[in-house]
C-alpha cells in the first residue's frame, strides 16, 4: 500500500484520536467520562499497530514521526500511574512496614548496634569521668541542656516555646536527620554509619551528664515516652541507608544496576515508616512528654507501655495473614 | 545515533523515543523550584507572623513540606512535571516511560542530599556527565530519568506536483531515501538541493534545478500521489 492511500484510510481516525488526547490534557475529569474513553485503550493499540506497519513498509518520516508523537502521548495516558489508595496507606503501615523491617533484620541490628552501643559506652563513662562531658559538649551548650531539663521548670525539655512551635521544630529537624541518614548511606554505608554513632554518642552523651549532675529525673520523665518511636525509626532509617550502602559494595547475584533499584525501594519505603515513626514521636514529645506535672508511675508507666508497643508492632505487625491486603 | 535518545520496547511491541535531559535545563528547572518555594514560605509567613510563637511551629511543618515532599507531590501529581520542570519542559518518567510513580519520586527525591553535595549539586553534575541517559545517583537508584516533554515537529510534507515513475525500480533504503529528500528539501538552500540532486545524474539524467523537480516528482510517484 503506498503512504498516500495509507494516510488517506486512517487519517481520519488518527485526528480524533490526537484531539481526544489533547482534550485529555486540558480537562482529564470530564474527558474521561466521554465515551471515546472506553475505546482508548484499543484505540490506542491499532495506533501501535499501524506505527508498526508504517515503519516497516518504510513510510516516510511525515507519517511515521506523526504516529510516533500520538503514540507517546498516548502511552503516558495508558500507563499513567494509578490513583493512591489511602487504604494502603493503613495496611503497610500496619503489615508491610514491620514485615519490611524484619526482612532487613541484620542491617536493623547492625544499627541497633552502632546507635545504642556508643550511647550505652557513653553514658556509663559519664557517671565514672563526669568531666569527659565537657570534651563531648562545649560549656555553652551545657548550659543550655542544664537550663532546659532544670527540675524547677514547670516545661520539662525545652527552654522556651509553645507546644505546636515545638512539634514543628521537632518534625523538621527529626525527619531531616532521619531522611539524611537514609541518603547518607548511599556512600557505602559510611554516612549511616557515622549519623548512628555520632547521635548514640550526643544522645548517651546528654542522658549521662544530666543524670551525673543529678538532673536525671526530669530528663528520663521527658524522653520516655518519646524514645520508643524515635529512637526505632532514627534506627529503622540509619537501618535502610546501611542496607542501600551493602548493596552498592555487595550487589549478590545481580548487576549493581537493578540491584541498587531494588534497593533503593525497600529503603524509601522504610524511610517513609520511619517517617510516620517520627510523626508520632515529635507529637508524643510536643504534648505529653513536656508536661511536668504528672506522676512518676504515670509517665514511666506510659513510657513502657509505648515501647512494649513499638517492639511488638515490628516484631508480630504482618504476620499470620498471608497478602496482607 | 550521537545523541542522548533512549529507546524503550513497550508491551505493544513499538519503541518509545525519550530524550534525556542534561544538567543545565534541569539546574534551571531547579532554581525555579527553589524561587516557588521561597515565595510561597514568605508569602505564608505573613498569616503565620500574626499568630505569634505558634506560627513558629506552622512555619517549620511548612518548611518541611516544602523542603521534603513539594518535589515528590507535584512529580506525582503533575505528571512528572514539578513547577520549574513544567517552565522548562521536563518529565521525569519510570524506566519503562511511563510517567513517574510515588516510590520513585520518594527514592530520587530522598537521594537528592546526596546529589546535592559536595557544594551545589557537585555529585549530582558530575554524575550527569558521566551517565550516557544524564542520570543522577538518584535517578540511577530510583531508576527514573528526566527527559524533554515537548515533542520534535514531525517531518514536513513533500511539496506537491505531478508523479513521474522512476526510470528503475529502487530498492527501500533508496526510495526511504529519495523521500526524505524531497520532505527536506524545504529546509534546505538551493544550492545544497541542486548539489544533491547532481549526485543523481544516472537516474534523472538531468543536472541542477531540472534535477531537483524531477527527483521531487519521483518522491510524489513513490508516496502514491497521482
Amino acid at each position: 500500500m503506498k503512504q498516500e492511500r495509507f494516510v488517506a484510510m486512517y487519517g481520519s481516525e488518527w485526528d480524533s484520536l490526537q484531539f481526544w488526547l489533547n482534550a485529555l490534557e486540558r480537562q482529564p475529569k470530564r474527558t474521561l467520562r466521554q465515551e471515546q474513553a472506553l475505546d482508548f485503550p484499543q484505540s490506542y493499540r491499532r495506533l501501535c499497530h499501524q506505527l508498526a506497519l508504517a515503519r516497516g513498509r518504510g513510510y516516510s518520516r511525515e507519517v511515521t514521526d506523526r504516529l510516533q508523537r500520538l503514540v507517546q502521548q498516548g502511552h503516558r495516558v495508558l500507563y499513567r500511574p494509578p490513583a493512591p489508595r489511602w487504604h494502603r496507606v493503613a495496611v503497610f503501615l500496619l503489615a508491610g512496614f514491620p514485615r519490611l523491617v524484619r526482612s532487613q533484620w541484620r542491617c536493623m541490628a547492625a544499627a541497633a548496634g552502632l546507635f545504642y552501643l556508643p550511647a550505652l559506652v557513653t553514658l556509663l563513662l559519664l557517671q565514672l569521668h563526669p568531666e569527659l562531658a565537657h570534651t563531648v559538649f562545649s560549656s555553652m551548650q551545657l548550659a543550655q541542656f542544664e537550663k532546659m531539663y532544670d527540675p524547677s521548670n514547670a516545661h520539662i525539655g525545652r527552654s522556651s516555646g509553645t507546644d505546636l512551635q515545638m512539634f514543628g521544630f521537632y518534625v523538621m529537624n527529626n525527619v531531616s536527620i532521619a531522611f539524611r541518614t537514609f541518603a547518607s548511606g548511599l556512600f557505602f554505608g559510611v554516612g549511616a554509619v557515622y549519623v548512628l554513632a555520632a547521635n548514640g554518642v550526643l544522645i548517651g552523651g546528654v542522658a549521662g551528664h544530666l543524670t551525673a549532675i543529678g538532673y536525671g529525673g526530669p530528663f528520663w520523665r521527658f524522653v520516655v515516652g518519646h524514645s520508643a518511636f524515635e529512637l526505632s525509626a532514627l534506627v529503622i532509617a540509619g537501618g535502610a541507608g546501611l542496607q542501600l550502602g551493602l548493596t552498592l559494595l555487595m550487589p549478590g547475584r545481580q548487576r549493581r544496576g537493578p540491584a541498587l533499584v531494588a534497593a533503593g525501594w525497600v529503603g524509601a519505603q522504610l524511610a517513609l515508616g520511619a517517617f510516620a515513626m517520627l510523626l508520632m514521636a515529635a507529637f508524643i514529645e510536643a504534648y505529653w512528654s513536656s508536661i511536668a506535672a504528672l506522676p512518676d508511675v504515670l509517665k514511666f508507666g506510659s513510657g513502657a507501655l509505648l515501647w512494649l508497643l513499638v517492639l511488638g508492632w515490628l516484631w508480630r505487625g504482618g504476620r499470620g495473614r498471608g497478602d496482607g491486603a | 545515533m550521537l545523541d542522548t535518545v533512549r529507546e524503550i520496547e513497550t508491551p505493544e511491541g513499538i519503541s518509545l523515543r525519550l530524550r534525556a535531559a542534561g544538567a543545565v535545563p534541569r539546574a534551571q528547572a531547579w532554581m525555579l523550584d527553589l524561587l516557588v518555594r521561597l515565595g510561597v514560605f514568605v508569602l505564608a509567613m505573613i498569616p503565620f507572623s500574626l499568630l505569634g510563637v505558634g506560627g513558629n511551629g506552622l512555619a517549620m511543618l511548612l518548611l518541611f513540606a516544602l523542603m521534603w515532599a513539594y518535589s515528590v507531590v507535584c512529580e506525582v501529581w503533575l505528571g512528572g512535571q514539578t513547577l520549574g520542570k513544567r517552565a522548562l519542559g521536563l518529565r521525569v518518567v519510570n524506566a519503562d516511560g511511563t510517567p513517574v510513580t510515588w516510590m520513585p519520586s520518594v527514592v530520587r527525591n530522598l537521594l537528592r542530599v546526596v546529589d546535592a553535595l559536595p557544594g551545589v549539586y557537585g555529585v549530582g553534575l558530575a554524575c550527569t556527565l558521566i551517565d550516557p541517559h544524564a542520570r543522577r545517583l538518584g535517578d540511577i537508584v530510583a531508576g527514573t530519568m528526566v527527559v524533554h516533554a515537548a515533542e520534535l515537529p514531525a517531518g514536513t510534507q513533500v511539496p506537491k506536483v505531478a508523479a513521474i515513475a522512476p526510470p528503475v525500480v529502487l530498492a527501500a533504503d533508496e526510495q526511504a531515501a529519495l523521500v526524505e529528500f524531497a520532505e527536506r528539501s524545504g529546509q534546505l538552500t538551493l544550492q545544497r538541493q541542486e548539489e544533491l540532486a547532481n549526485l543523481l545524474m544516472p537516474l534523472t539524467g538531468r543536472r541542477d534545478s531540472g534535477a531537483v523537480a524531477q527527483l521531487i516528482a519521483h518522491a510524489n510517484w513513490l508516496l502514491g500521489r497521482a
